[in-house]
């Protein structure tokens, strides 16, 4: 089996080595480590605007472009986290924390190594994760029933929505149950019933993914760039930008650490990047030597958060490929890139198409490798880069959004849902609700619709087997608690309960001792 | 941040009733002896009675903390749009809507785009200030680069991706 497996992905690696694929890796590459180095530009953005060029390529070679336009953004955000201290995308915000101090320093371009050696060990970490877990998860996921798949979109939208808004969990729940009321807009899946159409023919097939994203995502985000004021200029960095071997043997350890949790937190569902950056550099801080450096100009601080990140992104594609459930926002444009281009990720992707899940691990081992030699070698044209004032650059990004939005079906009525999106994506940005769980919601919403109904007609209406089956039990058990203890007067009632509980058990125990 | 959640709750209460009356209204397809738990009208109920729980809460805890006074006057509104980011954003949108909304399909693609271009540069560009040799570099510097990304994405889009422009 391991063999197979392996003979798998050397032939899936090599199967990529054309010039028409090395063309297509080397400029997607390059493209989406300036949209992340950009900031306002992210990288659910890019993927969503990139995807509509990638209509007429092959499937395989479309994914691997917006791969490439995924690890190279996530990447790209840290050269704007470490020069002018903004995150290039909200993945590289933990990286400003060590990577400004480090270039206030004079050592921009140590900081600019550590980010790349960071980034590539992460995506490689993740990489080996997706190449060993997927197959097994793949193959698991068959056992899934319509119960366990009920509990995983409510499961997804719940912590999703807790991580992605910690410090006020309601925010990300609502978000992420809008996004499932807006998936059932359109004809459902099981009596073909038209709901919340109105007779209008556009909305039959319910809102269109891409331009809701390309909404959310790209037109929120030149709404938002616009707004604030133009950021400091950037200056090229003085000392060596290349990755020190000894960095990486120094901090091994807090790599080895940081790329689990980044692969972890990108396996579970609509997480994303930020969060495991966070939460990766939170880890290292915690266990580190010299935690008093952290946040001044820590190499082990920047090493964690940039291992971190750039770990979700194999991570996220793990539940992407094989139970249809993206890990971050990035993923769910990805998956639904996929679903576009014809391929069916899913329970089933280890029966039908096995050889794909080893070609997107190839596509992800390939986008690493670009992101080393651009790390390497392109630091100087990336400034200029930088340099492009945003006025001259979001007309052009809101012209891409909106022909992107038409060109998929050739309907001006998806211009005006990217525009409706963009609207009331920008208003919950600005409200701190955030995005994710929106986005899940959508993409989970006919999930849940279709596998609740067809449980519950399995069942003839019992609501048992959503509440007993083991799986089920582990995930309507976290999804509870997670609601019940980030609500306080939930949590008061619970905690009154409790000790109005132990307050009677006690007096009971005393008198049986005596 | 307690006065848009006050506001935000409301509207969320409200669309979660309608949600649940629309789905109350949706058919139960009695005449297919359709299984009465399968009926179009669950799920969208289930989900307006999540957000309406929701939208209850996020009512009681601003007004908890005093977002039920809501404090709207004039000066405040004015202040809203005499801020410049307010007015960069204003601005933004309102040529965005307009080309995306209403020149695309009215002209030619190219033409809608150019101008989109290059009026968004000239205007955000435009500095009182500076004297006319500078104002007349910048504007033509905006209509080079509205040439350019017009035709070029015209040309991307039609030539290569053969897309029927609207």
């Amino acid at each position: 089996m391991l063999i197979e497996n392996l003979a798998r992905l050397f032939s899936a690696i090599w199967g990529f080595v054309t010039p028409f694929a090395l063309f297509h890796m080397a400029w997607s590459s390059l493209l989406g480590i300036i949209i992340g180095a950009l900031p306002g530009l992210t990288a659910t953005m890019g993927i969503a605007l990139i995807t509509t060029l990638t209509y007429k390529l092959p499937a395989d070679l479309a994914i691997l472009v917006l791969i490439c336009v995924y690890v190279g953004a996530i990447y790209g955000g840290s050269r704007t986290a470490i020069l002018i201290n903004i995150p290039g995308t909200p993945a590289n915000a933990a990286t400003t924390l060590d990577g400004f101090p480090l270039a206030m320093q004079g050592l921009a371009g140590r900081a600019m190594g550590v980010a790349t050696s960071g980034s590539v060990l992460g995506s490689l970490i993740g990489m080996i994760f997706l190449a060993t877990i997927a197959p097994i998860l793949g193959t698991y996921a068959l056992k899934f029933q319509s119960f366990e798949f009920f509990w995983l979109a409510i499961f997804g939208i719940v912590i999703s929505g807790h991580l992605t808004a910690l410090e006020d969990p309601i925010k990300g729940w609502i978000a992420g149950f809008l996004g499932l009321l807006v998936s059932m807009v359109g004809q459902e899946g099981i009596h073909a019933y038209e709901r919340f159409t109105y007779g209008t023919t556009e909305l039959l097939g319910g809102f269109a993914l891409i331009p809701a994203m390309v909404g959310a995502f790209g037109f929120a985000e030149v709404l938002s760039v616009m707004q604030s004021p133009p950021p400091k200029m950037a200056e090229a960095p003085r000392d060596s930008i290349f990755p020190k071997v000894a960095d990486v043997l120094c901090y091994w350890r807090t790599i080895v650490r940081s790329g689990l949790i980044g692969t972890a937190i990108g396996i579970i569902p609509g997480v994303g990047e930020d969060i495991g950056a966070w939460v990766s550099y939170a880890a290292a801080r915690r266990k580190s030597k010299e935690r008093e450096k952290f946040g001044k100009g820590s190499i082990e601080g920047l090493m964690a958060a940039e291992t971190g990140n750039n770990a979700v992104v194999p991570g996220a594609i793990i539940p992407a490929l094989t139970l249809a459930i993206p890990g971050s926002a990035p993923a769910a444009v990805l998956l639904a890139a996929m679903f576009i281009h014809g391929l069916r990720p899913g329970p089933m992707i280890m029966v039908e198409s096995p050889q794909f899940v080893y070609q997107v691990v190839a596509m992800v081992f390939f986008a690493t490798l670009a992101i080393l030699i651009y790390g390497v070698a392109l630091s100087k044209i990336l400034l200029k880069i930088l340099a492009i004032p945003k006025t001259r650059l979001m007309p052009i990004v809101f012209v891409l959004c909106a022909i992107g939005s038409y060109a998929i079906t050739n309907r001006t009525f998806d211009i005006w849902v990217m525009i409706g999106f963009g609207i009331a994506g920008y208003i919950l940005r600005q409200m701190k609700y955030p995005m994710a769980p929106l986005v899940l919601g959508i993409i989970l919403g006919d999930l849940m619709d279709k596998n609740l109904r067809r449980g519950l007609v399995l069942t003839d209406g019992d609501l048992t087997p959503f509440f007993t089956r083991p799986i089920c039990l582990v995930l309507w058990l976290i999804t509870f608690s997670s609601i019940v203890l980030s609500i306080d007067p939930l949590r008061h009632g619970l905690e009154s309960l409790y000790h109005g509980l132990r307050s009677r058990i006690r007096p009971g125990r005393l008198k049986a001792s005596r | 941040m307690a006065r848009a959640d006050f506001v935000t709750g409301w509207v969320l209460i409200l669309l979660s009733l309608y949600v649940i009356v629309e789905s109350w209204r949706m058919p139960r397809l009695e005449h297919l002896k359709v299984h009465p738990l399968s009926v179009p009208g669950i799920v969208p109920a289930f989900i307006g009675s999540v957000l309406l729980f929701f939208g209850i809460i996020l009512v009681i805890r601003s007004i908890r903390r005093g977002g039920h006074r809501l404090g709207l006057t004039r000066e405040g509104f004015r202040r809203i749009f005499d801020e410049p980011g307010n007015r960069r954003l204003l601005l933004t949108a309102f040529l965005c809507i307009g080309y995306a909304g209403f020149l695309i399909g009215t002209i030619p693609y190219w033409l809608a785009t150019g101008l989109f271009v290059w009026v968004f540069i000239v205007l955000f560009e435009r500095d009182r200030g500076t004297g006319f040799r500078v104002q007349k570099w910048r504007l033509v510097t905006a209509a080079i680069l509205a040439l350019i990304s017009s035709g070029a994405v015209t040309l991307v889009f039609e030539r290569l991706f053969l897309v029927t422009l609207p």
